[in-house]
């Protein structure tokens, strides 16, 4: 029964009568070994008399029996009656033949769109730069280019002493972008991979002492923060889930629907989509609409003065 | 694809001139928004780009539309989600859009169909390249952080997927199908 359903198809003779009917008899005999098979199994864990390495072995044929049934009921629901299936046809998932569904046209009948990254700030959601690279390279390839636009705004500053020209300080990111050599990177400029998560596990809101002393003792990334910083970003990567409602309003303004041509005609939609939702951003910041989180962020970046009197007034 | 000019209509027109400014209430959330764009820096860029890539041939002849114009009708499009005729059509009548695109002064003229063509804008769209558009957002980047509204000492990275969406089926095009679909013999 292992040449049973699309084995049986091909360019020679299509034999499915006879599988047809071979399944069905199978499937009878099946449907009662099934229960038998779990009772006695159920019988064999309650005997005590029965060696263990029998009763090993004896559990063992019984699963083979019921995984050969599984077997064959499954494949008698993906046995497909002879006929290739067309593209854009809904399928069962069970089915072997599946075809995705394409919605190009007829010179071009796959298209598989673009992967546009961005970099924001934490408060507000501003962009300060994007990147579009050709095809669809790994998350963490994104990560320098997109830095260097940072750095390119910022060297645009004309800022003199005793102002600090700013740096970035930490990345937040996905599990896409936890790689050792961006990491290293990124460190040896100074700014901290905290909020770059190593597993799934959900990063803390507040550093523990020891996280703290272990960034501090990183190489090259030490001498370049303080416990402040590091305890900011962590906050950061704890609110990194805040760049889905940041993709949200760029969905608003037609960033991930490209009308226009080519990669240029890309790069130009999701450029102005970008510009015009930064600057949507803008009035925000400057008539004070910021969500509680933003507020709170902007006080830890030193954007805002802490003392604020109706921030501080209890709730009622 | 030839050279396409265009008159300022806005300010040939015959009619009586409107001050746009008195028109669009401060409070208008266009108006705002076109208030914190450093439009001087992304003209001079823009500029800049477009004279290193298409050098003038000659000089003198028709003043071109103002590139402040067709990039605020750019970004418009983006924050209205507009296509190409909508927003020409709303540039006609719409007095905060032409605040946005930093038009002073408009004659009021009936006859005048339209301010700027889709295919200016079209064509203004075909001279933008990566560079300048990544020149763009650095500058608005910048000037945020001048103003000190925007800090880039914690930052955070994301990608997002975007489909190639379909080209709209213009009129051209259906015009061009009905005419061979009426010159085909009719099966029997």
């Amino acid at each position: 029964m292992r040449t049973f359903g699309r084995k049986c198809r091909g360019n020679g003779n299509v034999y499915l009568k006879l599988v047809r009917e071979a399944e069905r008899r199978l499937l009878s005999i099946g449907s009662k070994v099934l229960p038998l098979a779990l009772s006695a199994q159920m019988l064999l864990q309650k005997d005590t008399a029965i060696e263990e390495a029998q009763q090993e072995r004896l559990m063992h044929k019984l699963d083979q029996a019921l995984e050969a049934h599984r077997h064959i009921e499954k494949q008698s629901r993906q046995l497909i009656h002879g006929k290739k299936l067309s593209h854009c046809k809904i399928v069962n998932p069970y089915d072997l033949t599946i075809a995705p569904i394409k919605k190009g046209k007829s010179n071009c009948p796959t298209q598989f769109g673009k992967k546009p990254g961005i970099i924001a700030e934490m408060a507000t959601g501003f962009i300060f730069g994007y990147h579009l690279p050709k095809g669809n390279p790994d998350d963490a390839s994104y990560v320098m280019p997109l830095v260097s636009n940072v750095d390119a705004a910022i060297d645009l500053l004309d800022w003199k002493y005793p102002k600090r020209i700013p740096r970035i300080r930490s990345l937040s990111g996905d599990l896409g972008m936890d790689d050792p050599n961006v990491r290293e990177k990124l460190h040896q400029v100074g700014t901290a991979t905290v909020g770059i998560p190593t597993s799934i596990e959900p990063i803390p809101k507040i550093p523990s002492p020891e996280m703290i002393e272990e960034v501090l003792h990183t190489p090259f990334l030490g001498e370049k923060q303080n416990p402040t910083q590091i305890k900011i970003a962590f906050a950061c990567a704890y609110s990194r889930p805040f760049v889905e409602s940041l993709i949200s309003s760029l969905i608003c303004r037609g960033a991930t629907h490209i009308k226009y041509k080519g990669h240029r005609g890309a790069f130009i939609q999701i450029g102005m989509a970008i510009v015009a939702g930064n600057a949507a951003t803008l009035v925000r910041i400057k008539q004070d609409r910021l969500s509680k989180r933003a507020q709170r962020f902007r006080r830890l970046f030193r954007l805002k003065p802490p003392n604020s009197n109706k921030n501080n007034t209890p709730k009622d | 694809m030839g050279k396409l000019r265009q008159l300022c209509h806005w300010v040939t027109g015959d009619g009586r001139s409107i001050d746009v400014s008195d028109f669009v209430p401060q409070t208008h959330p266009l108006r705002q928004w076109a208030d914190v764009l450093p439009w001087p820096k992304f003209v001079e860029a823009t500029e800049k780009s477009f004279a290193g890539r298409f050098p003038k041939q000659r000089s003198g002849g028709q003043e071109p539309l103002p590139i402040r114009v067709l990039l605020a009708l750019e970004l418009l499009k983006a924050e209205l989600s507009c296509s190409d005729e909508q927003i020409c059509s709303r540039l006609r009548t719409d007095f905060a859009v032409m605040y946005a695109c930093g038009i002073g002064h408009v004659k009021a003229d009936r006859s005048q169909a339209h301010f700027v063509l889709p295919e200016s804008l079209c064509q203004f769209r075909g001279q933008i390249d990566e560079t300048l558009m990544a020149q763009l957002v650095a500058i608005q980047a910048s000037e945020a952080m001048d103003e000190g509204l925007v800090s880039p000492e914690h930052l955070m990275v994301d990608t997002f997927p975007s489909e190639q969406g379909s080209q709209r089926v213009t009129d051209a095009t259906t015009l061009y199908k009905a005419k061979k679909k009426s010159s085909k013999p009719p099966n029997k």
